[in-house]
């Protein structure tokens, strides 16, 4: 017996101005897992994302969240998820415990104590402070804490990371897992290839509004990616130059030792196709 | 019960960021002081009386200077440049200049001629009042007196000695600017959550548009009723009829509250609020004319909604008007605030979609 995805996507379709910005795609998260939706910007992420939120109603196919449709109960689903937006979109003049405390008190949360929360963003010391006066690292940590305040069963975080500092970016990720060791369910999107294939349990590639591979980053790699050799050598004018040699290939063995006999190797090992290799592959065009 | 509760969350909410907002706080409580201010600076009473400059002979009894009462009152001069440079100085309206030997050029068959000097500024129609009063001075000097009486018949309610008193008169419209300064609040309230996004973040909770626009409303009616009943209260214009006025201020709030969703759903920002909030302003302040030049306004401004709160509530304030006969201007006042309001909720829904 299968449990019920949490999200299952069918044929969902979306237009601006009768231009498709999301085309007919199709998929399923399963409860506890996180997907990573990958694409250049005006790829249709964040649509995508708002309808299965219920910001925008599909204009073709369906989406359940929950077991529920967005379509039809939209209200029902927001109480049980969690939303992180793209851009800042707080109450600047209020504090940052403020902000929570009012999201909290829409979502009905009985006794909540915004310390708790703020102290898991590393924010509880600038609590009191009003957001306007944040950076924008914090701010990012506090949308992403404002999105918990009622236990979401999915969180959707739409670029979580944009534009911020390893160092808070480290610490969002770091909250992204939390979240799915309690058991949430994780939709993100993101053109950070890295945080996708460090994070995400699979990944679906989007490009024009269409999803061009759904797999986890591994099978990605295994599927579409070409493993190579480096090899740095010292070149006829004593200058360090790079080598590379495709593995996995019938002629590999040759190559290597025709490498080896023909230059003078400094170092060597072993690269793996990234994420943003492969997407480039299958779409033509790079990620950003 | 949650729904309430939410409610009175974000009404919570949007007053206290109003408050938090320096320039909304200092406007709310500076406009609300400007307009008392206004309304005691004003005339107490209505001037009866019209100063005319007078060089000539002593006056007959019947035109004595002193004579204080209702009417004309001259201002004597001894010097015809004296009283033309009263005239340009602005000290008076109009003034006469009357031969020292009219009356015995009278009785000899002559035409004296009387000089009549005005101000540019005041209108032809006063002149020729002036004139008639230069008429009747003479008629006093050779003892003739006019050959007919002159009745008069009083339309609408007599306020012979009891005019309105400037401030009086201001009242109602100063009522509808404090209402309207809110409005421009509640818009830019509006436009900045639109803006920033926070709305957003707010429809993805258990809030909902239904939510959100009742909150709104609440909001914008309580902020635009509390400061036009505090000027009402203050200036005493609560002393009739209060529960009528009260339902027009209520009725009114709903109106401004309405034009709110509607500049906020095709406003950009602060400037653009202020902008198109301030011609909106204007508009409405304009059926404040038929209270102080009663006749020299057109019908179409009956098609301006404010003028369903402006002249019955001047009719109730300073003519004791009841429910019965401004009932029906009420009933106006709320279709059109209805139908305002549904249109502004329709663009800003439109716009957010």
């Amino acid at each position: 017996m299968t449990s019920q995805p949490a999200i299952l996507a069918e044929d969902l379709t979306y237009r601006y101005n009768g231009e498709l910005a999301v085309d007919h795609i199709g998929f399923s998260v399963a409860p506890g897992e996180i997907l990573g939706l990958l694409g250049p910007n005006g790829a249709g992420k964040s649509t995508t994302v708002q309808m299965l939120t219920g910001q925008r109603p599909p204009l073709e196919g369906r989406a359940l969240v929950l077991g529920l449709d967005v379509a039809q109960q939209p209200k029902a689903i927001q109480a049980r998820i969690g939303v992180c937006f793209e851009t800042s979109n707080h109450y600047e003049q209020l504090s940052g415990a403020d902000n929570l405390a009012l999201f909290a008190r829409l979502f009905d949360v009985p006794d909540f104590d915004p310390g708790l929360l703020l102290e898991r963003v590393g924010l509880d010391s600038r609590g009191n402070d009003a957001v306007e006066r944040y950076s924008k690292g914090m701010k990012q940590r506090l949308m992403v804490a404002r999105s918990l305040v009622n236990r979401p069963e999915i969180l959707f975080l739409d670029e979580p990371t944009e534009g911020l500092d390893p160092t808070s970016a480290a610490s969002i990720r770091r909250l992204i897992e939390d979240e799915r060791d309690r058991g949430a369910t994780v939709f993100l999107t993101t053109h950070d290839m890295h945080e996708a294939d460090k994070l995400c349990d699979r990944v679906a590639f989007i490009n024009q509004g269409e999803i061009v591979a759904l797999d986890t980053p591994h099978n990605l790699k295994q599927q579409y990616g070409q493993r190579q050799l480096r090899a740095q050598v010292v070149g006829p004018d004593g200058a360090l130059d790079v080598r590379h040699l495709p593995l996995d290939q019938p002629d590999t063995p040759d190559a290597v030792g025709r490498l080896f006999r023909e230059e003078r190797v400094v170092t060597v090992h072993t690269e793996e196709a990234t994420l943003e290799d492969i997407f480039i592959q299958l779409t033509g065009r790079g990620l950003v | 019960m949650s729904l309430l509760r939410r409610i009175g969350t974000l009404i919570a909410k949007d007053i206290r960021l109003y408050y938090l907002n320096r320039f909304f706080a200092f406007i709310t409580v500076m406009s609300l002081v400007f307009f008392l201010a206004a309304y005691f600076l004003l005339p107490r009473q209505q001037e009866d009386t019209t100063r005319l400059g007078y060089v000539g002979p002593a006056l007959p009894a019947l035109f004595e200077q002193e004579s204080g009462g209702d009417g004309v009152f001259f201002v004597s001069f001894d010097e015809t440049s004296a009283l033309r440079q009263a005239i340009l100085d602005g000290d008076i309206a109009a003034g006469v200049r009357i031969p020292s030997d009219m009356v015995e050029r009278l009785e000899a068959g002559e035409r004296p001629a009387v000089d009549l000097y005005a101000s540019g500024s005041i209108p032809t129609e006063f002149r020729q009042i002036y004139a008639l009063v230069v008429e009747e001075l003479v008629f006093a000097w050779t003892g003739d007196t006019l050959s007919f009486e002159v009745e008069e018949e009083i339309l609408g309610p007599d306020m012979a000695g009891q005019q309105v008193a400037p401030r009086n008169r201001m009242l109602p419209l100063l009522s509808v600017l404090i209402l309207m300064m809110e409005t421009l609040g509640l818009a830019s309230l509006i436009t900045t959550e639109l803006t920033w996004g926070t709305l957003r973040a707010l429809l993805v909770t258990r809030v909902g548009f239904g939510t959100l626009f009742v909150s709104k409303g609440v909001t914008g009616v309580s902020l635009a009723f509390v400061q036009a009943a505090l000027l009402l209260a203050v200036t005493g214009g609560l002393a009739t009829e209060p529960l009528l006025l009260i339902s027009f201020l209520l009725a009114g709030s709903l109106l401004v509250t309405g034009i709110a969703f509607l500049v906020s759903s095709v406003s950009k920002d602060m400037l653009s609020v202020t902008g198109l909030g301030g011609l909106v302003l204007i508009l409405l302040a304009i059926p404040g004319l038929t209270v102080l030049l009663p006749g020299l306004t057109s019908g179409w401004i009956r098609l301006i909604p404010s003028y369903y709160l402006v002249e019955p509530m001047y009719r109730v304030i300073n003519l004791g008007a009841s429910w019965s006969q401004v009932g029906s201007q009420l009933l106006t006042l709320v279709a059109y605030a209805a139908v305002i309001v549904a249109a502004g909720v329709w663009t800003l829904r439109r716009r957010f979609s």
